[in-house]
């Protein structure tokens, strides 16, 4: 099976080249969506065997990932690997997540913080943040998976053809976990190990969230 | 009396403009026709003024037909930034699939496998 990791990356050229040298013997092919970035990202990745995709205009993170997305079913990918650029994804948890793919159990897999107490997550992250992003989306989407913001993921063939997101920026996580719970694809979450460098999405992020996928509601 | 004179040259002046604009074609026709629409309700808002203060107590409203016109008013702007809003999520979209064509089909893209 044919394992292709899509990175997106904005700004990241302090630290994709050790994510891809991670990376190295744990996939198949790494296709890299450079979101405009203004710093050496491009540079940095000149030398490095991998595909090199460049977004004109920085889109944001969804729109980066489905144009690699694209271009990887496009190359013939079986599974394919969401995975982020500034290091705090471990390369090792790739065979944990495609694993239920490559076993026939599952076409969808979310990698999950929250299934083992391996990653230490910022405290009003863990106790708030995290909760009511649960709750929001149990109770707006139903969506019950134990990580409400995934960004670790594995599609099979299949299921990346059939899971659309629109959402260009980081509602992204929250519109392809209700597309795979409304696709009835089989569908799992694996433990991974996130290593926080920085405290990343914070509230107000969140509520950006709800106001974009509202937006999205009432232009469909 | 002087303040509502005032009102309706403020109105006839813009009205005058949106005429030009739309005259030099600076303006689609769509648009030409919903601002006069809404300026004309305007300047007749200020010709009748009097009845919109019967029509503030009749509802209820404790004070002049002014401030009902100021709660219409913000409800109309706060429509309009609702539908710009959208429109520009609609633009947005539109640049994600050019800018994604773009990244697509560009003879930039190199591939390399990794084994």
């Amino acid at each position: 099976m044919k394992v292709v990791c899509v990175i997106p990356a904005y700004n990241e050229a302090k630290t994709l080249p050790k994510v891809l040298e991670n990376l190295k013997d744990k996939v198949d092919e790494i296709i890299i969506v450079d979101d405009c970035s203004t710093d050496q990202t491009l540079e940095v990745i000149k030398n490095q065997v991998v595909t090199t995709l460049f977004h004109i205009v920085n889109r944001g993170q969804g729109a980066a990932l489905k144009t690699g997305t694209i271009y990887a079913l496009e190359q013939g990918a079986d599974i394919i690997v969401h995975f982020d650029a500034d290091g705090q994804f471990r390369a090792e948890d790739i065979a944990t997540v495609i694993k239920p793919i490559q076993e026939g159990r599952a076409e969808i897999v979310f990698g999950s913080r929250f299934i083992d107490n391996t990653t230490k997550m910022p405290w009003f992250k863990e106790k708030i943040i995290m909760p009511l992003g649960r709750l929001v989306n149990k109770l707006l989407f139903n969506i019950r998976t134990t990580d409400p913001q995934s960004g670790f993921r594995a599609f099979s063939r299949q299921a990346a053809w059939q899971i659309d997101w629109q959402q260009d920026a980081m509602a992204h996580c929250s519109e392809i976990l209700l597309a795979a719970t409304e696709s009835g694809l089989p569908m799992v979450e694996v433990p991974i190990t996130v290593l926080y460098k920085n405290f990343g999405q914070r509230f107000g992020g969140g509520l950006k969230i709800l106001r974009d996928l509202f937006i999205a509601k009432m232009n469909n | 009396m002087i303040q509502q004179l005032i009102a309706l040259v403020v109105v006839l002046a813009i009205l005058a403009r949106l005429g030009w604009q739309f005259y030099k074609e600076q303006i689609p026709k769509s648009q030409f026709i919903l601002w006069i629409v809404f300026w004309f309700i305007a300047g007749l808002s200020v010709i009748f003024i009097k009845s919109i203060d019967q029509l503030a107590n009749h509802l209820g409203f404790s004070s002049s037909g002014i401030q009902l016109l100021l709660y219409l008013a913000i409800l109309i702007i706060l429509y309009f930034i609702f539908s710009f809003r959208l429109k520009i999520a609609r633009l947005e979209k539109d640049i994600t699939t050019l800018t994604r064509h773009l990244a697509l089909t560009s003879e930039v893209k190199k591939s390399k496998d990794v084994d």
